[in-house]
């Protein structure tokens, strides 16, 4: 009997514990972000979520040196690393145009249009997530893929190795860098670019001066920007952090061409990852344009239309894009506060190559 | 009518523990914006894991079991709840196809 009650007294917990577990399910209470006007404290607050970092992170693996970085600039601007000997890194991701080239679809291999925009390389020390469609893990991996692209520099690694070792100079700063009797090799190639890459970050901005107390550093349309893309415009919920991205991957519902994005590495189960593309950083914006991954929105004015209208709808359409409706001043603060997050570019010395 | 003794007792309770499966337990783990929170303890094969999304955005989880094996749990709106059983003992890395950020890794005991 006391044996019939135990085993009464067990079913009735494991019932209880799944009720408990079950009554938990609904229970979630989103963050959602309150559109009101902020309270001092409040604003105090977000401001901190955009602070500059007072360092550039460099991983253990690949760590900061001098010369690697020096040796990084070189091969950067080297058009030896492409098969023709006439395209280098910064023939596309030019330190004139923001580290871009300002073309909707950037240009590869003989002269033939690529399906994607070429995304700008400063902040990406902080990234977590490589190319529009996030294939690289590391920036380490990220430096082949271009030169080894047949429809982009069209290189085999083994070639450049053998080019850069033919190259007089070469040697003597590959040495400097890394050691070792025969120290260029495609692991010390893209070390040195990924650590290059590490170095090209964002300069102080009006915002960033306003965010560390000066108040008279930013407008009032700046300021109203600012609270929009936190509040009603929703900007921030991926071009969060001091970077203004999260490096988050979001179908923004654009006109769908053949090309799947992070869709044609996820499980085809994965639907939010069609026609999905990285959030681009805000930092340093070409006021000018394009934007989108290829270059299908032409200004600012093409890319806040396109996300008060909320994009085409369809099954992978990001959850965050909504249709808001936004004033003309809206319009302009928004564009103001982008300007606030510009800095003046740093100048650029270009390196004698070996 | 017979009283149960010291005895009755004790044979039912080791009935009982031998015949009754181990107890799985449910785990909830919240995200907050990009942060799945640690897990805390390490769970069991059996063991089902609740994801419960407090974000004001979306996540679309995935786990990666040691033996290579990837899980991937559905696009997941804010204020929505997923959950796995788990089926096999190892290291499970956590990730988000959405938000490559988010990383969290525990391990899975036999029992």
């Amino acid at each position: 009997m006391i044996g019939r009650r135990l085993l009464t007294l067990w079913a009735a917990s494991v019932t209880l514990a799944a009720y408990a577990a079950t009554a938990g399910l609904g229970g979630a209470t989103p963050d959602v972000a309150v559109e009101r006007p902020l309270s001092s404290a409040d604003l105090a607050a977000l401001k901190q979520k955009f602070r500059r970092p007072a360092a550039t992170p460099f991983p253990k693996g690949n760590p900061f040196t001098e010369e690697k970085a020096a040796l990084g600039k070189s091969l950067f601007f080297d058009p030896r690393l492409s098969r023709s000997g006439s395209v280098s890194c910064a023939t596309c991701h030019n330190p004139s145009l923001g580290w871009s080239d300002g073309l909707g679809k950037a240009v590869g291999f003989e002269m033939k249009p690529l399906a994607r925009r070429t995304p700008p390389v400063r902040n990406l020390a902080w990234g977590a997530a490589f190319q529009w469609d996030g294939r690289a893990d590391t920036l380490e991996m990220q430096a082949r893929m271009p030169i080894t692209a047949p429809d982009e520099m069209n290189m085999t690694m083994d070639l450049v190795v053998e080019r850069l070792k033919a190259a007089p100079g070469y040697g003597p700063m590959f040495q400097r860098a890394f050691g070792g009797d025969d120290p260029i090799s495609a692991r010390t190639i893209t070390a040195a670019l990924a650590t290059f890459q590490r170095t090209l970050v964002s300069r102080e901005a009006p915002f960033d001066r306003w965010i560390a107390g000066d108040e008279t550093a930013i407008g009032p349309d700046a300021r109203r920007g600012f609270e929009l893309f936190n509040g009603k415009a929703r900007c921030a919920a991926c071009h969060s952090s001091w970077r203004f991205t999260d490096d988050s991957f979001h179908d923004i519902g654009l006109t769908a061409t053949a090309d799947l994005g992070r869709g044609k590495f996820a499980p085809p189960s994965v639907v939010a990852m069609r026609n999905a593309f990285k959030t681009p950083s805000l930092r340093d914006l070409r006021m000018q344009g394009p934007y989108g991954h290829d270059g299908q929105l032409k200004d600012l004015g093409a890319v806040i239309e396109h996300y008060a209208k909320g994009g085409e709808k369809r099954e992978s359409l990001s959850f965050e894009m909504k249709p808001v409706e936004l004033s003309d001043r809206e319009r302009r603060e928004l564009v103001a506060f982008l300007d606030s997050i510009r800095a003046e570019p740093a100048a650029v010395e270009l390196p004698q190559l070996p | 009518m017979t009283f149960p003794t010291l005895r009755h007792v004790a044979f039912a309770g080791l009935l009982l523990f031998s015949a009754a499966p181990a107890l799985a337990a449910e785990i909830e783990i919240p995200i907050h914006h990009t942060e799945v929170a640690d897990i805390g303890v390490t769970p069991k094969v059996g063991d089902t894991l609740t994801f419960v999304n407090h974000a004001d955005i979306a996540h679309n989880l995935y786990l990666t079991f040691e033996d290579g094996t990837v899980q991937t749990l559905d696009t997941q709106p804010p204020g929505t709840t997923k959950r796995t059983t788990l089926a096999r003992e190892g290291h499970v890395i956590v990730r988000c196809w959405i938000h490559p950020i988010i990383r969290m890794e525990f391990d899975v005991s036999d029992k």
